[in-house]
C-alpha cells in the first residue's frame, strides 16, 4: 500500500489525540476516585446508584425522625417517673391522714400538701415535649388537662414511618395514665382525698389509699409501655445506623474506582504519552528524499 | 538520411515538449499535496507514430487521475455512517447531563427530598415549619420536572431547526454538483479532461455524503446521486428533500419528484449522514424518554395525590390534592395544586378530622408510598423507576458511543485506503522529478547532437 505523507500526518495525529483523551479520562478516575462519573460509564451500575441514593436518604431521614421521636418517649418516661414519685408521697399523706391520733388542724395541713401535689402532677400532665402536649393524644395543641383536671386530648396513638413493615407507635397516653379510661380518674381522686383530709375525714382519707394505690399502678403501665416505645425507637434508630453504614458500603463498591488500579493506569498511559510524543516528533521529522 | 535527422529534430521536441509535460504534472502535485480532496494526476505519456516510419517520437496524451470509484463510494458511505454517529452521539450528551444526579440537585434528589419531609411530617404533623417544607419540597420537584422535560422539548426544537438548516445545505450542494456536472459535460467534450472540476465534485460529495447518506451511479449524463433512497441528483438536474412533522411531532423527510405535484416520503430510507443522527436523537431517544418521563412524573403525582385526598388538612378539610398534573404533557405542566399553594394548613397529615393537629397516619401513609410500586402500571416504585430511567439514558448514550467508535474506525480506515490510492506521496514525487528532469536531459542532448550532425553535414555540402 502506497503511504503518502498526509496519511503519516493524520495517522500522528489521530494517535496523540486518543492517548490524551485516554489520558484525561484516566486522571479524572484517579483523581475523584470515581469509576462513574456519568450514567454512560456504566448504565447499570448507574440505575444502582440512583436506586442507592434514595435508600440512603430515606434511611438517613428516618434516623432523624426516630431520634426525634425517642426524645420525647424518654421525656414522657421520666415524667411519668416524677409523677409515680409525687403519688408516692400523695400515699403517705393519705396513710397518715387515716391515722385516729391526728387533729383536725393535721389534718388540714395533710390537705394543703395534698393540693399542692395535685397542682405539681396537673403541671406533669401538661408537659411538652417536640411535637406538643405529650399526654393529650393527637390533640396536641391543647393541654392535656384544664384547671379543674378534665381530660381534653385524646387517646389516639401517633405513629411515624421509620422503615420496617409498620409504622410505630411512638405517643404516650395521657387518657391510660390520669384518667378513667385506664382505670381511675388521678385528678378526682386527689381530690376527694384532698376533701376528705380538709373535712377531718378519717375514713375518707383511708378510701382514697387504695384509690391511689390504683393510681400509681396505672401511672406505672403506662411508664413501662412508653420505656418499651423509646428502646423500640433506640434499636430502630441503631439498625438505621447499620444501614447506613452498609449502604454507603455498596455505594463505593458499585461507583468508585480502585485507587491503585486508577493510579497505575494513569502512570502507565503518561508513559505512553510520552512515548507516542517521541516517536511523533520522529515521524514528523521523518526521513524522506528531500532531504540530502 | 537528411529526413531521419530532421526526424531525430521532431523526435527530440516532441520529447522536449513530453517531459515538460511530465514535470508540470509532477509540479501541480506537489503544489496541491496538502490540498483537501486532492487527487493525483498522472501524466500519460504514449509513443507517438509518424505515418508509417518505423521510428516514431512521444506525445504526452493527458492526464489520468489515479482514483477507485468503488473506493469512493465505500468512502461516501462510511463518512455518511460516521457522521450520523457522531450527531447522535453528542445530542445525547446534554441528555445525560439531566440525569446525573452526582451532584444531589437532580430529579431523583427532588423526589427523595419530597419523601422525606412526609416522614419529617409524621413526627410533626401540627409544627407550621414542617407543613411548610412539605410544600416547599412538592414544589422542587415539580419545578425540577418542569424543567427537565423542557429541556428535553427545547432540544427537539433545536434539533428540528438543525434538521431543517441540514436540509438547505443539502440541496444546495445537490445544486451544485448538478452545475458541476454539466461543467465537466461541456469540458469533456470539448476534448479537455476537466480533472479541477472533477476533484471539485468530489469535495462537494464528500461534504454531502456527511450530511445525508449518499449513492452514486456513473452515467452517460455525469453521475446520479442518490440520497435517502431517491434520486437527488439525476445528471444536471437537481431535486430538493424537505422536512415537515408528522401528528406525533417525528421528523419526516419529503423528496420533490419532477413530474409530481406531491413529494414522496423517504424517511424510512434515510440511513446516514447529519440528518439520519439527529432524527435518531430526537425522534427515537428524546421522544422515547420524554415519554417516560411523562409516565413516570404522571404515576409518581397521582399516586401521591389520591393518598393526600384521604387526608385532612389542619382546617379539617380533606379530599385535596397536592399536584396539578395533566395525562398529557406531565412532566412539562406538573405544579403544586392550587388548593395547597402558600397554604400548610392545608397538607392532609391526619387520616381523620378528630385527630387534629397531631394525627400522623397519612403523613405515615404518604410517607411509605416511596417504596410502593406505583409507577408504571403499579409494577415499580419510585426510586426503581427513576434508577430504570437513568440507566436507560445511559444505555442509550452508551450504545451511541461505542457506535461512534466503530464507524470512527472504519471511516478512518477507508479515508486511508482513499489516501493510499489518491493522496500525493513527496518521495514519489521526488522520483518523477528526478525522471523527467533526466530525461529532459536526455532529449536536450539528442538535440544538440542532431544539430551538430546537420551542421556537420550543411558544412560539408
Amino acid at each position: 500500500m502506497r503511504v503518502t505523507d498526509s496519511m503519516r500526518y493524520l495517522d500522528v495525529r489521530r494517535n496523540l489525540t486518543r492517548i490524551q483523551r485516554e489520558n484525561a479520562k484516566a486522571a479524572e478516575t484517579a483523581s475523584t476516585g470515581l469509576r462513574v462519573t456519568k450514567p454512560s460509564d456504566d448504565p447499570i451500575a448507574s440505575a444502582e446508584l440512583a436506586r442507592l441514593r434514595a435508600s440512603l436518604s430515606t434511611a438517613s431521614t428516618q434516623r432523624q425522625v426516630a431520634q426525634t421521636a425517642q426524645s420525647d418517649a424518654d421525656l414522657a418516661e421520666s415524667t411519668l417517673a416524677q409523677a409515680t414519685e409525687l403519688l408516692g408521697r400523695a400515699r403517705e399523706l393519705a396513710m397518715q391522714g387515716s391515722n385516729d391520733s391526728l387533729s383536725a388542724d393535721d389534718r388540714s395541713a395533710l390537705a394543703n400538701e395534698t393540693r399542692s401535689i395535685r397542682t405539681q402532677l396537673l403541671g406533669l400532665a401538661n408537659a411538652r415535649g417536640a411535637k406538643g402536649y405529650l399526654f393529650s393524644g393527637s390533640l396536641t395543641s391543647t393541654a392535656a388537662f384544664d384547671s379543674n383536671g378534665l381530660f381534653q386530648g385524646d387517646d389516639v396513638a401517633q405513629s411515624v414511618d421509620v422503615g420496617g413493615s409498620t409504622p410505630t407507635e411512638v405517643s404516650a397516653s395521657g387518657a391510660m395514665a390520669f384518667t378513667a379510661a385506664g382505670g381511675r380518674d388521678l385528678f378526682a381522686d386527689l381530690d376527694s382525698l384532698a376533701n376528705a383530709l380538709g373535712a377531718d375525714n378519717r375514713a375518707g382519707a383511708a378510701a382514697a389509699l387504695d384509690n391511689l394505690d390504683q393510681n400509681q399502678r396505672q401511672i406505672t403501665n403506662e411508664r413501662s409501655r412508653i420505656g418499651l416505645i423509646a428502646n423500640k425507637l433506640e434499636s430502630s434508630g441503631n439498625l438505621l445506623s447499620q444501614l447506613d453504614l452498609d449502604l454507603n458500603k455498596r455505594q463505593t463498591g458499585v461507583g468508585a474506582a480502585d485507587p491503585f488500579e486508577a493510579y497505575s493506569k494513569m502512570t502507565s498511559l503518561g508513559q505512553s504519552l510520552e512515548r507516542a510524543i517521541t516517536v511523533s516528533r520522529q515521524m514528523l521529522d521523518g526521513n524522506n528524499a528531500w532531504q540530502r | 538520411m537528411a529526413a531521419s535527422l530532421t526526424q531525430l529534430l521532431n523526435t527530440a521536441r516532441d520529447s522536449l515538449s513530453a517531459q515538460t509535460y511530465g514535470l508540470g504534472v509532477t509540479g501541480q502535485n506537489l503544489a496541491n499535496v496538502n490540498t483537501p480532496g486532492y487527487v493525483r494526476r498522472e501524466a500519460l505519456l504514449e509513443t507517438r507514430a509518424l505515418g508509417t516510419q518505423t521510428t516514431g517520437s512521444v506525445v504526452a496524451n493527458g492526464i489520468r487521475r489515479v482514483t477507485d470509484e468503488f473506493l469512493e463510494r465505500r468512502q461516501f458511505e462510511s463518512t455518511g455512517l460516521n457522521s450520523a454517529a457522531s450527531e447522535h452521539d453528542s445530542r445525547l450528551e446534554s441528555l445525560e447531563a439531566l440525569f446525573n444526579d452526582v451532584s444531589g440537585t437532580g430529579l431523583g434528589n427532588s423526589l427523595d427530598n419530597l419523601y422525606n419531609s412526609f416522614t419529617q411530617l409524621s413526627a410533626n404533623p401540627a409544627d407550621p415549619t414542617t407543613r411548610r417544607n412539605v410544600l416547599a419540597a412538592a414544589d422542587a420537584f415539580a419545578e425540577r420536572s418542569r424543567d427537565t422535560a423542557t429541556v428535553i422539548a427545547q432540544s427537539r426544537t433545536d434539533l428540528l431547526k438543525d434538521a431543517q438548516s441540514t436540509t438547505t445545505q443539502i440541496n444546495e450542494s445537490a445544486r451544485a454538483i448538478a452545475r458541476l456536472n454539466s461543467q465537466i459535460l461541456a469540458a469533456e467534450a470539448q476534448g479537455g479532461d476537466a480533472a479541477d472540476l472533477k476533484d471539485q465534485r468530489k469535495q462537494v460529495m464528500l461534504g454531502l455524503a456527511s450530511l445525508v447518506d449518499v449513492r452514486t451511479i456513473a452515467s452517460g449524463s455525469g453521475i446520479v446521486v442518490q440520497a435517502s433512497g431517491t434520486t437527488l441528483v439525476d445528471g444536471v438536474e437537481a431535486r430538493q428533500l424537505s422536512i415537515d412533522l408528522d401528528s406525533d411531532g417525528k421528523m419526516r423527510v419529503f423528496a420533490a419528484r419532477n413530474d409530481e405535484a406531491t413529494p414522496t416520503e423517504v424517511t424510512k430510507f434515510l440511513t446516514g449522514g447529519k440528518l439520519a443522527g439527529i432524527k435518531e436523537a430526537r425522534d427515537v431517544d428524546l421522544f422515547e424518554t420524554a415519554k417516560k418521563l411523562d409516565e413516570f412524573v404522571f404515576d409518581v403525582a397521582t399516586s401521591i395525590n389520591q393518598q393526600h385526598q384521604l387526608g385532612f388538612g389542619t382546617d379539617g378539610v380533606d379530599g385535596r390534592d397536592l399536584f396539578d398534573v395533566n395525562t398529557v404533557d406531565a412532566a412539562r405542566t406538573v405544579r403544586v395544586s392550587v388548593d395547597v399553594f402558600n397554604r400548610p394548613e392545608a397538607i392532609a397529615a391526619s387520616g381523620s378530622a378528630t385527630t387534629l393537629p397531631g394525627g400522623s397516619d397519612n403523613a405515615v401513609a404518604l410517607s411509605r408510598l416511596s417504596t410502593a410500586p406505583v409507577v408504571f402500571g403499579n409494577s415499580r416504585t419510585a426510586a426503581q423507576s427513576y434508577g430504570d430511567l437513568v440507566g436507560d439514558v445511559g444505555q442509550r448514550k452508551s450504545a451511541a458511543e461505542k457506535m461512534l467508535e466503530s464507524r470512527e474506525a472504519i471511516a478512518a480506515q477507508l479515508d486511508a485506503m482513499n489516501e493510499a490510492m489518491s493522496g500525493v506521496s513527496l518521495d514519489e514525487e521526488f522520483v518523477n522529478l528526478t525522471k523527467f528532469q533526466r530525461a529532459y536531459e536526455a532529449s536536450a542532448r539528442v538535440l544538440t547532437t542532431a544539430d551538430q550532425l546537420l551542421q556537420e553535414l550543411i558544412q560539408r555540402v
